[in-house]
């Protein structure tokens, strides 16, 4: 049986840059993936934005984290992973919004993230050509960005494996065998591992994989769509959020990529719970309708492509992040509730602070997000 | 104007009206309705864009709207030309680099969601999907049928040649053009069918729905119980250094430009593949007056018909077995070509090459079936059959009768108690049944009176020319005891010279012995005589050698066959050998001097989309240990208009190339749409303009 400083399950979002922090500070590192290749299971279908402008403490400091590594991974290590800092903006129609928001800011800027209420003037400078009929203002982050979601899992990738992790893909995680509150191997359809720490980086799949171990992790996908158009000239800024809920959908979001292509995805409601990735005829007109309607320059695109990717929701809405009480050598780090991809590198390099430094500084994001949390309150950003 | 003017075939319209538009600002006239990228090539405009990743010049591609090489500025709006009808005063001028949206801010007013239902859908008005199409709504059915032309009849269309098979069940010794409208009219009868021309399916949808793109400006939603996919096939592209070069494209998009839209599109062609489309390029080129240089192949036998191949060859092409192409070089367009022998290996042999001068390259490689919708419909377990080249690569005959099978198979799926005839399979197979032995000619004697010389002595699927001969003085000879056989001429025959207008390979003469030394000849000829009674034309034998000079007796036409027929007096020895007239000469395909040739085989560009070359591929794949195709995406592979419709097929040589084996290697995922259409379309807006 091959034994590993570290197994991680899963060669997502967030198993793939743990993976590069963890072996950056020596530890041994094997990842293991059900699917062919890295970023095949959600990963590949994220849309691309990275915000630090969240509603809680955790995210605010993992996603700050992340666009400080997105941001220099080119100078640092030489792969252009197309980060742009166009910002977020969530522009405001109606008086509750404004309400919301507003509180928001106040709490956001405890934490002195860069984002402030900005009047119409501005919004249509960032965004020429905007719907202003009945719009209030807004909030806009232009610390905030976007990155591509495939170069940013290939570069971690790349460098995972030049520090030497072991990937083995399509090698399915079939069960777990314990010894009292240990984890005494990983069993695969092909081999039998042993490691000083397993982690759970296997998103949509974690309840499948906690069952193994008589765990409830409570990760429960639901989907939701994306597409991509044609690329145009470089014509709006940042990423636009609408929060504005409509029959048949709760929020969508979009922007401009590096590749000129206007990225964007909507939040069905009611959900569509489980792991169907298949598109329906339903989303196209409704989300087209919705951003023509703010944004009516978007007419004239040609819509490329559409696809289907998994929420893997947390009741709660926030990620489960910490160690299990039941099995000492086990970490969960799963449940992104559709940020894997914005949480993934600053969390990964947190996570090997706390794993390899023993650094205490983060305690209070490991309480927020514990499993053992009440699961009582509710994101409000998602 | 480059247009054809006269054509032995294809009737030219008179009464198109004719509009002035603009390129960069210079004034130019073309047909309202056609084709903008057809306009600007009738005007010698070839070159449409510049790459944005590669900063090189783009032309048409494609001409059928599934990629976006041939995008325009078009009075403001960036759009595909060569779905984009002329209209008068359009202000045109080439895309550079990536598209500057137009500022068009009006506000969303009106707009719908537009959803249909019908039992059975069917993708494809082709040959195969026309006839499932009539079969179904024989059977009450109600059937809505989408087809991205503006015609129904699919490639029939674009076929000017007379069709193969048998007369019963697949109008064979019809042409093609003629077959698609008498299709189309058999389908009017129906008033259970809806019929979208110049429509595309962008995607089939998990809650058994598709996406029609209508018309190229709207959007329905279709709501069907069972599905047909009969899309017809794609060309398979090929790699060499220049084959992103305005000019470079495929046999489809020059029939297209030629055939449907009557454009003299180029001067001098050059073929690469022997297969029967191929073949047929090469006779719609001179057909439409314009030079077939050559053809060649890296076989070292013709993969098409050979009475095509015969014909082509008696017609003044050469074909160049066991070649391939080196490189296409030019400034801006095609200017050059050069080809070379190859190995046992099929590598190039360097020395061997010879450089042509011509100003297109038509890529005629083979055809891989269009059955994504298939494959994906059969995911989501709908009821789905597919037919004609979406179920497998074959002739026009054999697709006409699958799509018949596949109707009934549908009728079946949905229910209806109904035999499908067991004889049908049977025919179906034979029509597609790939051509067979070749035999030794015979040696014939003429007599006073005509007689049929038969130069078709490969097997293949075809008889007319014993259903059309009212003394039965023409049989096949029983080998297969299929239409496969043979025909052997078997005497008393009348001279009435039916078998030599129906016969789609050209390959039935009639002669007889004058006197002592000359004979008489009628030689079929689907050209426009360029010689009158008494001049003396170049005659061949059956693969083209040059016999003698013969003397023109007799020119007459037949009408309802579009086919003239030449008299000729000729030697009596040659009498029964002479089976074409040439119709180019030799000095027109002769290849340059010296070539030349910038051979740099890795420069070659694998996607046509993001203009990525083999080598970056061949790097990336090595680099990064690739062994998923999907995650090539990240080097922008299959991220392009197309959606990786052209350069998966190329993908397995390029991982080998790379050392990697194809079969260790994940395949990439298809995912919707199939062609892009633009937002305002997908909500059905109506603006006021």
């Amino acid at each position: 049986m091959t034994n590993y400083d570290v197994i991680i399950i899963g060669a997502g979002s967030i198993g793939v840059p743990l993976s590069f922090y963890l072996s950056q500070k020596g530890l041994s590192v094997l990842v293991l993936e059900t699917l062919q290749s890295a970023g095949r299971g959600q990963n590949r279908a994220a849309i691309g934005g990275i915000r630090a402008t969240h509603s809680d403490p955790a995210k605010i400091i993992i996603c700050r984290r992340t666009i400080d590594i997105v941001s220099r991974i080119e100078e640092e290590y030489g792969y252009d992973v197309h980060w742009i800092s166009g910002g977020y903006l969530f522009p405001v129609y109606t008086e509750k919004d404004e309400v919301n928001l507003k509180n928001l800011l106040e709490f956001q800027k405890q934490y002195e993230l860069n984002i402030n209420w900005i009047g119409i003037d501005e919004i249509e400078e960032l965004v020429p050509g905007i719907n202003t009929e009945k719009l209030r203002g807004g909030t806009y982050s232009p610390e905030d960005g976007s990155a591509s979601p495939l170069k940013l899992i290939d570069a971690f990738y790349m460098l995972a494996q030049q520090q030497g992790v072991d990937f083995h893909f399509n090698e399915a995680v079939t069960g777990f065998e314990t010894a009292g509150s240990r984890i005494a191997s990983v069993n695969t359809d092909q081999e039998k591992y042993s490691a000083g720490l397993i982690v759970d980086a296997a998103g949509a799949h974690s309840r499948e994989l906690g069952a193994f171990l008589n765990l409830d992790i409570p990760v429960y996908p639901d989907s939701h769509e994306a597409g991509i158009t044609e690329p145009v000239q470089r014509f709006f800024e940042p990423m636009i959020v609408d929060i504005r809920p409509e029959a048949g959908s709760a929020n969508y979001y979009f922007y401009q990529n590096a590749e000129g292509q206007v990225v964007f995805c909507i939040t069905p409601d009611p959900k569509i719970p489980g792991t169907d990735c298949d598109n329906t005829s339903v989303f196209l007109p409704q989300v087209v309708k919705r951003m023509v309607h703010l944004y009516p320059r978007l007419r004239n695109l040609r819509v490329r492509r559409t696809w289907r990717g998994l929420y893997p929701m947390t009741p709660d809405g926030f990620p489960i992040v910490g160690f299990a009480k039941e099995y000492i050598n086990l970490l969960l780090t799963t449940g992104m509730c559709g940020q894997g991809f914005m949480i993934g590198p600053g969390l990964g390099e947190i996570l090997s602070e706390i794993i390899v430094d023993n650094n205490t500084e983060y305690k209070d994001i490991l309480k927020q997000l514990s499993l053992y949390r009440s699961f009582s309150g509710e994101e409000i950003l998602n | 104007m480059s247009r054809i003017h006269q054509h032995p075939v294809l009737e030219i319209p008179e009464n198109r009206k004719k509009v002035r538009f603009f390129f960069k600002g210079k004034e130019f006239s073309g047909f309202e309705g056609e084709a903008v990228s057809s306009a600007l090539i009738a005007n010698d405009v070839h070159t449409f864009n510049i790459h944005s990743r590669s900063d090189t010049p783009q032309g048409l591609f494609c001409a059928n709207g599934q990629c976006s090489h041939c995008t325009l500025i078009i009075n403001g709006f960036p759009l595909k030309s060569c779905v984009t009808p002329l209209q008068e005063n359009m202000e045109i001028f080439p895309l550079i680099h990536l598209p500057e949206i137009p500022k068009d801010d009006q506000p969303l007013e009106n707009h719908r969601k537009i959803i249909e239902q019908c039992d059975v859908l069917v993708v494809g008005g082709g040959p195969s999907g026309l006839t499932a199409t009539i079969e179904l709504t024989k059977l009450g059915f109600s059937v809505i049928l989408i087809d991205d032309k503006t015609r129904l009849g699919g490639k029939l269309l674009l076929q000017t040649h007379k069709f193969f098979g048998s007369i019963e069940d697949c109008h064979a010794g019809t042409r093609g053009i003629d077959i698609g409208q008498k299709l189309e009219t058999d389908l009017q009868q129906y008033s259970n069918v809806r019929v979208f021309t110049n429509s595309s399916v962008v995607a089939i949808f998990k809650d058994q729905k598709a996406g029609i793109f209508l018309e190229n400006h709207r959007y329905i939603i279709v709501d069907f119980k069972g599905l047909i996919v009969s899309p017809g096939a794609r060309e398979k592209s090929l790699v060499f250094p220049g084959n992103n070069l305005p000019g470079v494209y495929g046999a489809g998009a020059f029939q297209t430009l030629v055939n449907r839209d009557l454009i003299h599109s180029s001067d001098r062609v050059f073929i690469i593949g022997s297969g029967n489309v191929g073949l047929i390029a090469a006779y719609h080129a001179l057909q439409a007056g314009i030079q077939a240089v050559g053809i060649c192949d890296i076989l070292d036998n013709v993969s098409g018909y050979k009475v095509h191949a015969d014909k082509i060859q008696r017609m003044g092409v050469p074909i160049y077995l066991n070649h391939t192409i080196l490189s296409a070089e030019g400034d801006g367009k095609v200017e050059k070509i050069t080809i070379a022998q190859v190995d046992k290996q099929y590598q190039p042999i360097l020395d061997t090459a010879k450089t042509f001068e011509v100003d297109t390259l038509l890529i005629a490689v083979g055809l891989t079936p269009v059955d994504e919708f298939y494959d994906m419909a059969v995911d989501f377990r709908f009821k789905a059959v597919k037919a004609g080249d979406a179920f497998e690569i074959a002739e026009a005959s054999s697709a006409m009768f699958g799509g018949r099978i596949a109707g009934l198979e549908m009728a079946k799926l949905l229910g209806k108690e109904i035999q499908i005839d067991p004889e049908w399979s049977e025919k179906v197979e034979i029509l597609k049944s790939k051509p067979g032995k070749i035999y030794a000619p015979l040696n014939i004697q003429l007599n006073d009176s005509f007689q049929p010389v038969i130069y078709c002595d490969e097997e293949i699927p075809c008889n007319p020319c014993i259903s059309v001969c009212p003394v039965n003085a023409i049989q096949l000879e029983e080998k297969l005891g299929t239409i496969m056989d043979i025909p052997r001429y078997l005497g008393d025959c009348t001279g009435c010279g039916l078998c030599l207008l129906i016969c789609p390979g050209l390959a039935i003469t009639l002669a007889r012995k004058l006197d002592d030394s000359s004979a008489e000849v009628i030689l079929p000829h689907e050209y426009l005589p360029d010689f009158k009674v008494g001049d003396r034309i170049p005659v061949t034998d059956q693969t083209g050698q040059y016999l003698e000079d013969a003397e023109v007796l007799k020119i007459r036409f037949n009408k309802k066959h579009k086919t003239h027929l030449i008299y000729i007096k000729s030697s009596l020895k040659n009498g029964p050998k002479i089976s074409g007239i040439r119709v180019q000469s030799p000095k027109v395909t002769e290849s340059v001097s010296e070539p030349s040739f910038n051979y740099i085989p890795e420069n070659g560009i694998v996607c046509h989309c993001e203009m990525i070359t083999v080598q970056e591929l061949i790097d990336y794949i090595k680099e990064h240990n690739i062994r998923d195709v999907n995650q090539l995406k990240q080097a922008r592979v299959g991220m392009g208009a197309c959606g990786g419709k052209n350069c998966s097929v190329l993908l397995p040589r390029v991982f080998q190339m790379a050392g990697v084996n194809w079969k260790e290697v994940t395949t990439g995922t298809k995912r919707p749409l199939s062609v892009e259409v633009p937002m305002y379309a997908l909500i059905n807006e109506e603006t006021s303009d």
